[in-house]
């Protein structure tokens, strides 16, 4: 049956039961993303889901394994800010205080930004670096995947027809260092290419790049490599894979092979500067 | 036989703008900068991408700068929206106005609003900025006339006045 | 007449609009609303390049609030504008030459019905075969983007033909056997793209029609004269049918200079005998309206062993877009400042300006000397390299000495140069090495680097008029006609007006351009409003003078030659103050008893020749006379990311000889402005096409420079050289301070990193490419 207008369901329960009546309804979080499309004509949906009175979506909370749950309303400027995300967590930390500028951070949220999966985008080699899962809920209940798992191709996500994201979880997060190095042509801009590192104090590294491909590049050799050895040599070695496995576009922030000769430099200095931020994450 | 205009269905609310209840009509496309600027007639807030890049929509939503030109209007019941024609006694923005005129931070003025309404925030949140934190804070307003150098030094005159008056 | 005791002039007076602006209460061409308004939505052509050859708007008419709809089927084959070359239509007119251009537009009760009806809109084309690359544009066989460019009416010998929209060749000396007595000699080619000005305000206009059927035209503009002129030969309507104003303006940089959107408006309102307002979207305004033009520059110069420069040559080819505009002018323009402020006894320059199916490209503060300074101020620094001498020294060798005429043989009076070139490099602290680079390990290092670049403009050209009145209550207003864009010159004309007359600043009000009331203005552009305009604000205030001494004269029983003004608005017997009247006392006399109403009035058009012929040839020379000479150095320091190419400005030193500055503050404000626009245009700005379409027009991807990439450092110095012929002595300043920063730029990453980059924008990419091992990127 067809909806209509702005609807705003009072749970996660409500509103998968409003998406699931209406496969044309949208989820509307904080708009930055789908507002600017409707305003360019790309989308005209005839009735919005609007979240931002679900309680169940906001905020940073620690969960009874120390794990951390990330609401999928919760705002940039939140996540940007939260003393929650320490150590290899403090990569997402890193990421969403580099989105866009304050103004946008005060109205985007991690949950409207993953959705969309635009490549260029900074959340998503950040939460596939913190090893994070993306929580999904539809009528049919609940569902955990791995980041990684959830960007699928150009802005195309796990997400089928009634899904909705509810929270971006990372897994307790270690004592250690974490970096989010972007490269862009001006502050504000998407990333023409990005490199999320978290290096855990025992030495085991996880890394993902951005925006040089469909979705961010991670490869589980490639953080067994660094975890061994992080000289510049083996990082190098190591960030060749990644070049491999790159399929990164020719578009007015750079052509593919200055993407491609980006990969090896920003892991490098993302390495470097995970190494040099180290904290204690709350026990 | 005339052809109409599909569109979707245009919804009554109330809306609290610069303090009073207003009563306007949106369609669910309708942003919350065509209502201001076409059915209320506050005209500060510019149009000047309506992409949320500018910053020349730049008006506050429950105390905090944002794009009204991203935010819908049937979204922002419930929530206060404050316009530069209704910050108009907050002695942040006295200030910064001075400072403003003294130090020529603006020209043609049209980024000038967007760019009143955020730094107000700031001052709000932060009454002795350094320049980085006030170029941070400013980033997502564009201007394309002063070169900002001046517009830094204007809000962090504005806020040693803004001491000198506590 | 460098008097500065009154103190209007020489003072940073605010902004006489700053109220309305900061209170948000400033209504710019968007805020205004008319009784029963219509609202107009254009449609676009989605081809480089076809015959229209017919339209069906039965279904977008068919659309319930929809009040009137114009084709090229409205317009006379024979109407057309151009500022050099009359080869534009309203807007397309039985060929589209671009993708994008406005076909068709139409008015609605509401912009979203005018969208959708508008979308309705069904046009037939016929494909034609494109070009969308200048150098093919002039190759045998390309496709002609003109049937026949050379019938066009023309303002002067263009050499119009082909898809050659104009060619100009300067040249003094004999250039081809200077080449001999060179010991070094440099030859590049060097490539510039199309900057969008990126006003904050899109362009709009919204037209009224009245009873009688007479026109009044608002809209974003830098010319209320240029757009009345536009509209009326693009229309074939007589002057008088229509007013043209202007509502306040949010920027142009060149953009609003001539004609956008205005033609449609006004043939919207005729049709449907109502209000119409349109306000183009941000994309639309990338889309359809102008940009800077891209330029080939290939330039040579040679130079003896010890520096002294001997020849230069520069061959340009411009890419003008599908219709002239203002292109002519940026050609030989561009040509005129090749030079730059340096004695070079043999120089050729010529150039052609290409037609290509692509959005026409128009004014842009500086005018082609963006380009062209690009070009010869990294080849100064090239050319020092290979004799071995230090680059500020050659520079000192050769700069323009006060008493050198320009190149051409036009005689400069003011030449701050020196000491612009002294303030930089003192304060830059030039003199101290920097250090390399940081710590950081090899290729991850950040480097830093110097440039300087010298640079020339005119305060120009062209017409003005003033009319100063007294009211009746002895208050002065003063009528001009500029547009006021932002920058300024509402408040630094009252300046001059009011030093002149010596009242205080807010005894004066500055009315609205308008048509109808206002001596003709050329334009908000050119760098004329402080010196053409001024001056003739200081002629009509002359006359004022006049007329307040006689009247003074004759009710003081004395004579007008022992008569002054006091400041406050009082003539009086020179040296006894007592024995005075008022402004108001004489305004009053005047209005009810002897003379009539104090009228002040001046009119002249810019009359230096700008070529020497016993110095200079010149074949296809825009503009005879052009203007007189400001000069510039800048400084600039620069830090490159090794790993990523990335250019980040940390320091940069902008000097202007600005003659005198009538508001210092606002003077400064010109040239910061400038530096900020002009590293956006070396580093991150490019407008792309994909094929014949405009790949980026959206603030998501065409970036220009935020908060966070201004330098620390920016400062703005201001020489005063003293011009005799400006008033109080001042020279212009709205376009000097761009024209050198991408060369400075440039000169600073070479300095850094050995890389010279010929290309701009001087993007991470290209400098990392050169970092890796092109030396030239």
């Amino acid at each position: 049956m067809a909806l209509s207008g702005m609807l705003w369901p009072r749970t996660v329960d409500e509103a998968t039961a409003l998406l699931a009546e209406d496969p044309d309804a949208r989820p509307l979080a904080g708009g930055a993303t789908l507002v600017a499309m409707m305003n360019a004509r790309v989308l005209e949906p005839h009735a919005l889901v609007n979240l931002g009175r679900i309680d169940e979506l906001r905020g940073i909370v620690r969960e009874p394994d120390g794990g951390l749950r990330i609401g999928a309303y919760t705002r940039h400027r939140e996540t940007a800010a939260s003393a929650l995300l320490t150590g290899t967590g403090a990569v997402v930390r890193h990421a969403a205080g580099q989105i866009a500028n304050a103004t946008v951070r005060n109205m985007g949220t991690i949950g409207g930004s993953i959705s969309f999966a635009d490549p260029g985008l900074d959340y998503p080699p950040a939460i596939v670096a913190a090893d994070a899962e993306v929580e999904i809920a539809s009528v049919a209940g609940r569902r955990r995947i791995p980041a990684r798992e959830f960007f699928v191709d150009w802005y195309t996500t796990a997400l089928v027809p009634g899904e909705l994201v509810t929270a971006v979880v990372l897994p307790r997060p270690e004592s250690g260092g974490a970096a989010y190095v972007k490269h862009a042509r001006v502050s504000g801009d998407y990333a023409t290419a990005s490199a999320a590192v978290c290096v855990a104090a025992g030495g085991a590294v996880r890394a993902a790049i951005g925006a040089c491909g469909p979705t961010p590049l991670a490869d589980a050799e490639v953080d067994a490599l660094l975890s061994r050895d992080r000289s510049d040599a083996a990082v190098t070695n190591a960030a060749a894979r990644l070049v491999a496995l790159a399929d990164p576009l020719d578009d007015v922030r750079g052509s593919s092979e200055y993407r491609r000769l980006l990969i090896p430099r920003l892991l490098l200095r993302a390495v470097r500067r995970a190494e040099a931020t180290t904290a204690e994450a709350h026990a | 036989m005339s052809a109409a205009v599909t569109e979707t269905p245009i919804a009554t609310l109330t809306l609290d703008v610069n303090g009073e209840p207003v009563s306007v009509r949106a369609a669910l496309s309708t942003t919350l900068l065509t209502t201001l600027r076409d059915e209320l007639h506050l005209t500060a807030a510019k149009r000047g991408c309506n992409q949320g890049v500018c910053g020349a929509c730049t008006v506050s939503i429950d105390g905090e700068p944002m794009r009204a030109c991203l935010s819908l209007a049937q979204g922002c019941e419930g929530r206060e929206v404050r316009t530069l024609e209704g910050l108009g006694d907050d002695p942040r923005l006295v200030a910064l106005q001075r400072a403003f005129a003294a130090h020529a931070a603006f020209q043609c003025g049209f980024c000038t609003p967007g760019m009143l309404v955020a730094a107000r925030a700031l001052l709000e949140r932060d009454a002795d900025p350094d320049d980085a934190t006030v170029r941070a804070a400013l980033s997502g307003n564009l201007c394309r006339c002063t070169g900002y150098a001046r517009i830094v030094t204007a809000v962090r005159a504005a806020a040693r006045a803004l001491k000198e008056l506590a | 007449m460098n008097d500065r005791a009154h103190g209007a002039v020489g003072r940073a007076v605010p902004q006489v609009e700053g109220e309305e602006k900061l209170t948000g209460r400033a209504a710019y061409i968007a805020d205004l609303d008319r009784p029963g308004m219509l609202h107009a939505a254009i449609v676009q052509s989605p081809h480089a390049h076809a015959r229209i050859l017919g339209y069906d708007v039965a279904a977008a008419k068919a659309v319930r609030g929809v009040r009137g709809i114009v084709t090229g089927d409205d317009l006379a084959a024979q109407d057309r504008m151009g500022a050099f070359i009359k080869d534009e239509p309203a807007f397309a007119k039985g060929v589209v030459r671009y993708v994008g251009e406005i076909v068709a537009a139409v008015a609605a009760d509401t912009e979203a019905i005018a969208r959708a009806a508008a979308a309705l809109v069904r046009v037939d084309y016929e494909e034609l075969p494109a070009v969308v690359d200048p150098a093919e544009a002039l190759a045998p066989g390309a496709p002609l983007v003109h049937d026949d460019a050379a019938s066009y009416v023309k303002v002067f010998d263009a050499g119009t033909g082909g898809n050659v929209c104009s060619r100009t060749e300067f040249r003094t000396g004999d250039p081809d056997a200077a080449w001999a007595q060179c010991d070094a000699i440099v030859e590049a080619t060097y490539r510039t793209q199309a900057q969008a000005h990126l006003s904050l305000e899109p362009c709009g206009a919204l037209a009224e029609i009245d009873a009688a059927g007479r026109v009044t035209l608002w809209s974003a503009n830098q010319s209320v004269f240029r757009v009345q002129a536009s509209v009326c030969e693009s229309l074939g309507l007589p002057m008088t049918k229509l007013r043209c104003l202007t509502p306040r303006v949010g920027a142009g940089f060149g953009n609003k200079m001539e004609a956008h959107v205005q033609p449609v408006v006004v043939l919207l309102a005729i049709r449907t005998r109502r209000a119409v307002k349109l306000i183009l979207s941000r994309e639309e305004d990338f889309e359809t309206v102008r940009a800077r033009h891209p330029f080939v520059i290939r330039v040579k110069t040679g130079a003896k062993a010890d520096g002294t420069l001997v020849a230069r040559e520069m061959e340009l080819l411009l890419d003008g877009g599908a219709y002239g505009d203002d292109s002519p002018g940026v050609l030989g323009y561009a040509l005129l400042m090749q030079c730059g402020p340096y004695r070079i006894p043999h120089v050729r320059g010529h150039g052609r300006v290409a037609y290509t199916n692509k959005m026409r490209f128009g004014a842009f503060r500086g005018f082609g000397v963006p380009q062209v300074t690009f070009a010869a101020e990294t080849q100064l620094d090239e050319l020092a390299a290979k004799l071995g001498i230090d680059r500020l020294e050659l520079r000192r060798r050769n700069m323009l000495h006060p008493g050198d005429p320009w190149f051409g043989g036009q005689a400069i009076r003011s030449n701050g140069l020196a000491e612009c070139v002294d303030t930089v490099v003192r304060e830059s602290g030039w003199s101290t090495p920097l250090p390399k680079s940081d710590d950081a390990a090899p290729g991850q290092r950040h480097l830093r680097g110097r440039g300087l670049a010298l640079s020339a403009h005119i305060s120009g050209l062209l017409a003005s008029g003033a009319i100063v009145r007294l009211l009746e209550d002895g208050s002065v207003l003063l009528n001009t006609g500029a547009v006021d864009i932002g920058q300024g010159s509402n408040t630094v004309l009252t300046q001059i007006c009011a030093e002149a007359l010596k009242v205080p600043v807010d005894r004066v009000a500055i009315a609205s351009p308008d048509t109808d009331g206002s001596p003709y203005n050329w334009g908000t552009t050119a760098s004329r409003v402080t010196y053409v305009t001024g001056s003739s604000v200081v002629g009509a205030a002359a006359e004022i003078e006049k007329k307040l001494k006689q009247h003074a004269g004759e009710m003081l029983e004395c004579a007008v030659d022992d008569l002054e003004l006091l400041p406050g608005g009082k003539v009086a017997v020179k040296g006894v103050e007592q024995h005075a009247v008022s402004f108001a006392d004489i305004s009053a006399r005047a209005h009810w008893a002897v003379g009539g109403p104090l009228i002040g009035t001046h009119s002249w058009v810019f009359d230096t020749k700008t070529f020497d012929p016993k110095r200079a040839v010149a074949l296809g020379l825009p503009f005879a006379q052009i203007g007189i000479f400001s000069f510039s150095a800048l400084v600039v320091e620069v830090e490159v990311d090794e790993a990523t190419g990335g250019v980040r400005v940390v320091g940069a030193w902008s000097a202007a000889d600005v003659g005198r500055a009538i508001n210092p503050q606002m003077a400064a404000g010109q040239v910061e402005g400038a530096f900020v626009q002009g590293m956006g245009y070396a580093l991150t700005e490019e407008l792309v096409w994909d094929g014949a379409r405009l790949a980026n027009p959206s603030l998501m991807d065409y970036k220009i420079p935020t908060f966070a990439e201004v330098p620390e450092t920016l400062r703005a110095f201001l020489v005063e050289s003293d011009e005799p012929s400006g008033p109080f002595g001042a020279k212009s300043v709205g376009e000097l301070g761009i024209n050198g920063v991408a060369a400075a730029i440039a000169n600073a990453v070479a300095d850094a990193t050995g890389v010279r980059v010929q290309q701009l924008p001087m993007t991470g990419e290209r400098v990392l490419r050169g970092l890796l091992g092109r030396e030239r990127a």
